[in-house]
């Protein structure tokens, strides 16, 4: 699991970039200037190339009935030089999914930050920022 | 990093003794390339946006195209598949680091994401093979100038992107020559100046260079490349055995919400 510490690093290192594209493909697809949140759990954890995918079931509340997001994120070795493992975020897992959503409407988009129910907080960046 | 003269003589003398190695000195490296390069993805955007190569007439209708798709939210995937990115988009465009080894008569850069990233970049003094196989990243020979490797590649597959975003790409269409100077700026910062030479798209040799940092602190590694876990899932065969098992998406191969 990511110690707090590199969760802060990645996230301060994430901010540095002011932004942050996707790997491997064009995130155009993405609204990256309107990110969302929602909360949820994970159901399916693909964690391949070229891209990571996270299927995360959407808490029925307010009158909302469950959905299924799929999240898209950057790929494994983005993730595991940022601090991540392939255990960091699990089938079953519980948290808010701090996202840039699909232009089309479609429930999803581009995973930004996970902030878990521990407090742990899992981010990322494709390269570190040159102190 | 920079490797000790003292053991760097006596890898010489032992390679100069070595019966039948065919390998002498000045095939060795003179710097210290070896370790984890990570692109310099700002960079890579600054590049996308100042240096255009010099397309033919004929091509710059598609490549408005994918510019226009792209800000439509509809991005052309130039990188979505598994196949080997290939040359020169490995080099240009790619977000992943790649490990360089260096040893006697080659050098071998080592990437990620697909199963098959991997350069070899011959430095034995071999000369190109008369009808080599084309492949994506095509046949490499280097050799040392200075402080620089020096590499030609040619036998490019026609399929090899020349991209120069993750939504902009277009085929090099054959008969691609690339020629790359890789030297040290700084001690960790490898600098990549590609001649890429595309007759069938280009109306004139395209040079651009690409940086790649190393950070020796953070003790980087490259990871497993695969690529087909959408695919494949963990599952059991009929004996309870660990298996992968198969794993519908969706016919356009993106994310699926109803896996």
């Amino acid at each position: 699991m990511v110690s707090p510490k590199i969760a802060c690093v990645a996230a301060s290192l994430l901010l540095s970039l002011g932004g942050i594209a996707a790997a491997h493909h064009s995130g155009a697809a993405y609204d990256m200037e309107h990110p969302r949140d929602m909360e949820g759990t994970v159901k399916t954890v693909n964690w391949t190339n070229p891209h990571i995918t996270f299927v995360v079931e959407a808490d029925a509340k307010d009158g909302q009935p469950a959905q299924s997001f799929a999240f898209e994120v950057s790929s494994p070795g983005v993730l595991t030089r940022s601090g991540w493992t392939k255990r960091s975020l699990q089938p079953g897992d519980h948290a808010v999914f701090h996202y840039a959503p699909l232009r089309d409407g479609n429930p999803g988009g581009f995973l930004l930050r996970v902030n878990l129910q521990s407090g742990q907080e899992l981010s990322f960046s494709l390269q570190p920022s040159d102190e | 990093m920079k490797m000790a003269l003292p053991k760097f003589a006596v890898f010489c003398i032992a390679l100069a003794f070595s019966a039948g190695a065919g390998l002498h000195c000045a095939a060795a490296a003179p710097a210290d390339f070896d370790g984890v390069w990570v692109p310099d993805v700002k960079d890579q955007h600054r590049q996308e946006a100042q240096n255009v190569p010099p397309w033919k007439p004929e091509i710059v209708p598609q490549i408005q195209r994918l510019i226009a798709e792209e800000e439509a939210g509809r991005p052309f995937l130039v990188l979505s598949h598994c196949l080997p990115h290939g040359m020169p988009t490995w080099m240009l465009i790619s977000h992943n680091a790649f490990e360089w080894l260096t040893t006697p008569g080659r050098v071998t850069m080592l990437g990620e994401v697909d199963g098959n990233r991997m350069r070899r970049i011959y430095t034995d003094g071999r000369v190109l093979p008369k009808d080599p196989d084309l492949t994506l990243h095509g046949y490499s020979i280097g050799h040392w100038d200075g402080d620089a490797l020096v590499v030609d590649t040619t036998a490019i597959a026609p399929q090899a992107y020349i991209a120069i975003s993750e939504a902009v790409g277009i085929p090099n269409n054959g008969d691609m020559h690339i020629v790359e100077r890789l030297h040290l700026a700084k001690p960790n910062e490898l600098h990549d100046d590609l001649e890429i030479t595309a007759p069938k798209v280009l109306t004139a040799p395209w040079k651009t260079t690409r940086i790649f940092k190393r950070y020796p602190d953070r003790h980087y590694e490259i990871i497993e490349g695969e690529c087909e876990q959408e695919d494949l899932i963990p599952g059991k065969d009929a004996y309870g055995n660990d298996i992968f098992v198969s794993h519908p998406q969706r016919p356009d191969g993106s994310v699926s919400t109803t896996k």
